[in-house]
């Protein structure tokens, strides 16, 4: 495994009380997969993956527990020093909003070159050229001219591609791309999924996509990890579960996908809220929306059941989900 | 105090006197060079505040007259001589408290010596002690403000406290019993004193922008990229949050000319044989029935220079700030 998480817990201390946004998630990638982690907002995808990467704002957040084993080593025990050397050159992030991800006063060439000087220390005129490079690499029309450009002068697919570079820059084994298609146009969001694939299997690098967008997810990942209220609640290829979902949650997501037979029909949707992070349910956190909940979902939490050797699912009646 | 006194020192060997006299156009001018040639965005606000706020200054009557009158007093402190020929420490008590009269038009003063060269050569110490105090509390100010900005925490506490301890202090009655200790008659007391009370106002400003700068997404995502504290704060967080600390600095600048001059008109700022228009009005002030001119020119000549650096810094201001567009 190239990155594994273990039983993560991460809380925020806010004024109103404790947030508890992650609670013992475990998943992890190799290299060359692709592992795409669904979620409502709220559910601990994004937090997760601050995590890994270290960038957590520590107060308020707090990790009280688990590992974040990435190429045999515990990041969590790392000094800060070091965990600083790991971002960028070995793991890097793709934000959502690639206009506000890039800094406005910088031109775009800047940006591209600064991942050079600052981890290789290359020469400014290195670095420069590196830059063009990268973005001739991320089919950048015009590269040598536009290296000079600053953000703003970009189109948002076009800065989600320099987003894509600078991440790509140090072929760092390991990128996390948190909603990087949110922002786009629906045409555009497949371009830019289609580049990033591409390019992940060009440099074998693991990928974990966090997305709520369950049709993004479907052409591109290897397997998906379903969260709920910051805990993993569905792991699983991707194929078993657009064939039969073992989890009540991931069948409410994929029956609220819009569907072109189901034209004229009213769109499913799962019933309620996502639960309150400081006052999560009692035993299964999904048991207020679920409509297979009986009485032992209300006192016992469900542990990630083996549905098969390759996947699990935290639902005491999975095979019920399964066979519906 | 002594650290106060050594900042200035660095920084107007590193910048040279004149070129820092205009703070405000300075920046907007070297920050509008950087965009490539064809650096046109449209409803486009952050990159382009600084050409913005540049085309805007351009066009402003109040900039223009303040920035104009500001210039002239640079140039007539660095090169006094240009415009008068007399010394501003020869006197001759036989002419003491005559009118304007050929080659002197601002006449005597009570010791007979010239009030328009005493009057020119007094700019020098108006302009010196405005700019390095400014330099000074600017540096020392933004430094603090935004370590404290960036790290929070306890060294946000620390400091908050600190400047709330200065902010007690009263300027006059703190200039007096500081400044009425040292003998040396130099700027450099005056200077010192100035810094030292007047870096907490500019380290508030400093913290709170680099506080709001510290939030915007493109900080996360250069962490996320493996940057280190300093390129933060360098590279992307100072360049996003400097605006406000120019626009109070600027109009800090014209405040401390006068309060160099109401120093040393209390005595315990520059001290004769130095020329500042402080001493000029506190030794003009008892003739002021024989020779009301005698106090008037310096009056005017001080009253016009601390106007004309609050009104740049005002022009600054609503040049840099969109919220007032």
């Amino acid at each position: 495994m190239l990155l594994e998480v273990r039983d993560l817990h991460v809380e925020f201390h806010t004024r109103d009380g404790v947030a508890r946004a992650v609670n013992g998630v475990s998943y992890g990638v190799d290299a060359g997969e692709t592992l795409a982690v669904l979620g409502e907002s709220g559910s601990g995808k994004s937090v997760t993956a601050q995590a890994i990467m270290g960038i957590l704002d520590i107060p308020p957040g707090r990790i009280t527990g688990g590992e974040v084993v990435f190429q045999g080593r515990d990041l969590l025990k790392l000094r800060e020093d070091e965990r600083r050397r790991i971002r960028g050159a070995e793991m890097a992030m793709i934000f959502q909003d690639a206009l506000s991800s890039l800094n406005p006063v910088l031109t775009v060439g800047d940006q591209l070159g600064e991942m050079f000087t600052v981890h290789r220390g290359m020469s400014r005129k290195e670095a420069r050229a590196r830059a063009i490079e990268l973005m001739d690499r991320v089919r950048i029309p015009a590269a040598r001219e536009r290296v000079r450009q600053y953000p703003h002068q970009f189109s948002g697919g076009m800065r989600q591609r320099i987003m894509i570079a600078m991440a790509l820059a140090l072929e760092p084994a390991l990128i996390i791309a948190d909603e990087p298609t949110t922002a786009l146009d629906v045409t555009v969001q497949a371009q830019v999924m289609e580049l990033l694939a591409e390019l992940q299997r060009e440099y074998h690098m693991g990928l974990i996509l966090i997305t709520h967008d369950l049709g993004v997810v479907a052409d591109v990942a290897d397997r998906i990890a379903v969260m709920y209220a910051g805990r993993i609640v569905e792991s699983a290829p991707v194929h078993d579960i657009y064939k039969a979902p073992a989890h009540p949650y991931t069948r409410g997501l994929l029956d609220s996908i819009p569907r072109l037979d189901q034209k004229g029909q009213e769109l499913y949707a799962i019933r309620g809220l996502p639960p309150n992070l400081m006052n999560i349910p009692p035993g299964c956190a999904f048991h207020p929306r679920c409509p297979l909940a009986r009485d032992v979902c209300r006192s016992d939490e469900p542990p990630l059941y083996e549905v098969s050797p390759t996947r699990g699912s935290a639902c005491h009646f999975w095979r019920e989900c399964l066979d519906e | 105090m002594p650290d106060g006194r050594h900042e200035p020192e660095q920084a107007i060997a590193g910048t040279g006197m004149g070129g820092t006299m205009d703070l405000g156009v300075d920046e907007a001018e070297t920050l509008e060079k950087r965009p490539g040639p064809d650096g046109t965005g449209p409803g486009d606000r952050p990159r382009s505040l600084w050409s913005d706020a540049w085309r805007d200054l351009r066009r402003d009557p109040v900039f223009i007259v303040s920035a104009l009158v500001i210039l002239f007093l640079v140039l007539i402190s660095l090169w006094p001589s240009a415009i008068t020929s007399g010394s501003p420490l020869t006197c001759d008590l036989s002419k003491a408290q005559q009118g304007s009269q050929s080659g002197h038009p601002f006449g005597f003063d009570g010791q007979g010596c010239d009030v328009y060269t005493r009057t020119v050569y007094g700019a020098r110490t108006s302009v010196a002690v405005g700019v390095l105090a400014t330099l000074g509390v600017s540096v020392l100010g933004s430094v603090l403000g935004a370590l404290a900005g960036y790290f929070g925490g306890v060294w946000d506490s620390v400091l908050s406290r600190i400047t709330d301890v200065f902010f007690a202090i009263p300027v006059v009655l703190g200039g007096l019993v500081l400044l009425s200790v040292i003998t040396s008659n130099t700027i450099w007391p005056v200077i010192g004193f100035i810094v030292l009370l007047g870096w907490p106002q500019l380290s508030r400003i400093a913290r709170g922008s680099v506080i709001t700068a510290k939030q915007n997404d493109y900080v996360q995502a250069a962490r996320a990229l493996g940057a280190s504290h300093s390129r933060l704060v360098l590279r992307h967080i100072a360049p996003n949050a400097v605006a406000p600390v120019i626009v109070v600095a600027t109009i800090a600048l014209g405040t401390y000319i006068s309060l160099e001059a109401t120093l040393s008109y209390l005595g315990v700022g520059l001290k004769p044989p130095s020329v500042s228009w402080g001493i000029d009005i506190s030794a003009a002030s008892p003739y002021i029935r024989n020779a009301p001119h005698a106090l008037l020119w310096p009056s005017g000549a001080l009253a016009l220079t601390v106007l004309a650096f609050i009104m740049l810094g005002d022009a600054v201001r609503d040049a840099l700030d969109p919220k007032l567009r």
